[in-house]
C-alpha cells in the first residue's frame, strides 16, 4: 500500500518515531512536577479537572500554532468516524487520570507509577491482537520488544521499591486497584490512537477531538463526585491559587502526549508506548534532584535507584533497536486496508498517512481564528499566573535548569526531525 | 458530528469500538467504587 516507500524512507520514519517516543518520556515525566507545587489539600477530582482544563487549552492552541485548524477540517471530512474514537479515547484518559490521583493519595507516587505504567504491556497485547503488530517479525524482534517491555517493568518496579516512602496505610488495596485500573484504561486508550493513525489521520487533528471527550467526561465525573455544578465551581474558585500550576502540568503533558501520538503512528503501539514510558526515569530525576526526595538516604538506596534506572533504560534501548521489517510492515498495511475498506476511506488519504505525507486534499496555512485560539490560550495562562501563589517548596534550581534545558533540547531536536521527515503529518 | 447511518453501522459493528467502550464503563464503575 505504501507503494515505492524505499528503505531509506522507512528508516527515517522509524527514527522519527523512536525519537518521538523518547521525547514523550521526557515531557510526560515532567508533567507531574507542576502538580507537586499545587496544594495537596485539593479534592482529587478538582486536581484532575484543572489538569484537563490545561490539557484542553493546550490541545487546541498547540495544533493551531503548529499546523492551523484548517487541516483538522480536512481530516474530519476524510475520516469522520474517527471523531467517535477520539472522543472515546478522551473519556478513557480522563477516568484514568482521576484514578491515578486516588492511587497517589492511597499508596504514593512511587508505587503507583510502575503499576499504571504496566499499560505498555496491555498496549503490546492490543497491538498484536488488533493491529497485526509484530506479525511476521523475526524471533529477535519479538524477543527485543517483549524482553525490553519486561525489563522496563522490572526496572520500574525496582525504582518504586527503592523510592518507597511510608504509605498512608489502610487503603493500600484501593490504591493498587486504582493504579492498575488506570493502567488498563490507558493501555486500552492506544486502540483508538493506532486506529486513527493506520487510517492516516494527523495526530494534531486527533488530539483536538480527544480533548473534547476528555473535558466532557471529566466535567461529568467531577460534577457527580462533588455534588453538582455549584459545588464544583466553588471548589475551582477556592483552588485558584493552585490552578496555574495544575494547568501547567496539563500543558507539559500535552507536549509529551503529542510526541507519544507520533511514536504510536510511526513505530506502532507495541514499541511507541514502552518508549514513552521512560517518563518514569524523568519523573525520578525531577523527584531526586529538583524536589530533594530520598535526601539523607543511604548509599544502598541510591544504588537500587541507579540499578533500576539502568535496567529500565536497557529495556527501552532493546525496544528502540527492534525496527519493523518488511514482512511486519506489510502486516501493518493489511490492518490499514481493513480500516480503509470498512469505513470507505479514500485510499490516497490512507496511503499518504502511512508514508508520513500530507494528503492531496489537505488544507494548509493558518487562519485568523488560529491566532485567536493561541491568543486566548495565552491569556488564560497569564490570567491564572497572576492569581497563582508561589508555593513554599524548596527547589534544586541547578537541576531544574538542567532538566528544563534537556526537555527543550529534545523538543527542538525531535520537533525538527519530525518536521523534516513528515512536516508534522 | 454528522455521521451517516452507514458510517454509524460500521462503527457499531466494529469490535475495536466495543473494547474501549467496555473498558471506559468499567473504569467509571471503578471510580464510583473508589471514591
Amino acid at each position: 500500500m505504501t507503494g515505492a516507500l524505499g528503505p531509506e524512507r522507512v528508516r527515517r520514519l522509524y527514527l522519527a518515531g523512536v525519537a518521538s517516543g523518547f521525547a514523550a518520556g521526557a515531557w510526560l515525566g515532567a508533567a507531574e512536577a507542576p502538580t507537586k507545587l499545587a496544594s495537596l489539600a485539593l479534592p482529587p477530582v478538582v486536581v484532575s479537572l484543572a489538569m484537563v482544563l490545561g490539557v484542553f487549552v493546550a490541545r487546541w492552541s498547540v495544533p493551531a500554532l503548529v499546523r492551523g485548524t484548517a487541516g483538522v477540517g480536512t481530516d474530519v471530512r476524510e475520516a469522520p468516524h474517527l471523531v467517535v474514537w477520539a472522543l472515546l479515547a478522551g473519556g478513557l484518559w480522563a477516568v484514568a487520570n482521576t484514578l491515578t490521583i486516588f492511587a497517589i493519595r492511597d499508596i504514593g507516587l512511587s508505587i503507583a507509577f510502575p503499576l499504571w505504567n504496566a499499560n505498555s504491556l496491555l498496549g503490546i497485547v492490543w497491538g498484536i491482537v488488533l493491529f497485526n503488530e509484530l506479525r511476521g517479525a523475526r524471533r529477535a524482534q519479538w524477543f527485543a520488544v517483549l524482553g525490553g517491555a519486561a525489563l522496563m517493568f522490572l526496572g520500574g518496579t525496582a525504582l518504586a521499591v527503592a523510592s518507597t516512602r511510608a504509605t498512608t496505610g489502610g487503603h493500600a488495596w484501593r490504591g493498587v486497584t486504582a493504579a492498575l485500573g488506570a493502567g488498563v484504561l490507558w493501555g486500552t486508550m492506544y486502540i483508538p490512537y493506532r486506529k486513527a493513525y493506520l487510517t492516516g489521520m494527523n495526530p494534531l487533528s486527533f488530539v483536538t477531538f480527544f480533548s473534547v471527550g476528555e473535558l466532557v467526561t471529566m466535567t461529568a465525573v467531577a460534577m457527580a463526585q462533588e455534588g453538582g455544578l455549584a459545588t464544583l465551581a466553588r471548589d475551582l474558585v477556592e483552588a485558584r491559587a493552585a490552578l496555574f500550576w495544575l494547568l501547567c502540568g496539563g500543558f507539559v503533558w500535552v507536549v509529551g502526549d503529542l510526541f507519544q501520538q507520533y511514536a504510536a503512528k510511526y513505530v506502532g503501539i507495541s514499541r511507541g508506548i514502552p518508549l514513552s514510558n521512560t517518563n518514569q526515569l524523568w519523573g525520578l530525576l525531577w523527584g531526586l534532584f529538583v524536589f530533594g526526595e530520598l535526601r539523607g538516604s543511604g548509599v544502598e538506596r541510591y544504588a537500587e535507584v541507579i540499578g533500576g534506572s539502568l535496567v529500565m533504560a536497557a529495556g527501552a534501548v532493546a525496544i528502540a533497536s527492534a525496527a519493523a521489517g518488511a514482512t511486519e510492515r506489510s502486516a501493518w498495511e493489511a490492518a490499514a486496508r481493513r480500516e480503509q475498506t470498512r469505513y470507505h476511506v479514500d485510499p490516497a488519504y490512507v496511503r499518504a498517512g502511512l508514508r508520513g505525507e500530507a494528503a492531496a486534499s489537505a488544507t494548509r496555512g493558518r487562519r485568523p481564528v488560529d491566532w485567536l485560539i493561541v491568543g486566548s490560550a495565552s491569556a488564560v495562562f497569564v490570567g491564572l499566573g497572576l492569581l497563582a501563589r508561589r508555593p513554599a517548596v524548596a527547589l534544586g534550581w541547578t537541576a531544574f535548569t538542567g532538566l528544563v534545558a534537556a526537555m527543550l533540547a529534545l523538543l527542538v531536536g525531535t520537533g525538527y526531525l519530525l518536521w523534516r521527515t513528515t512536516r508534522f503529518n | 458530528m454528522g455521521l451517516k447511518r452507514t458510517e454509524w453501522r460500521a462503527v457499531l459493528t466494529d469490535v475495536q469500538f466495543w473494547v474501549p467502550l467496555g473498558v471506559l464503563l468499567a473504569g467509571l464503575l471503578l471510580l464510583r467504587w473508589i471514591r
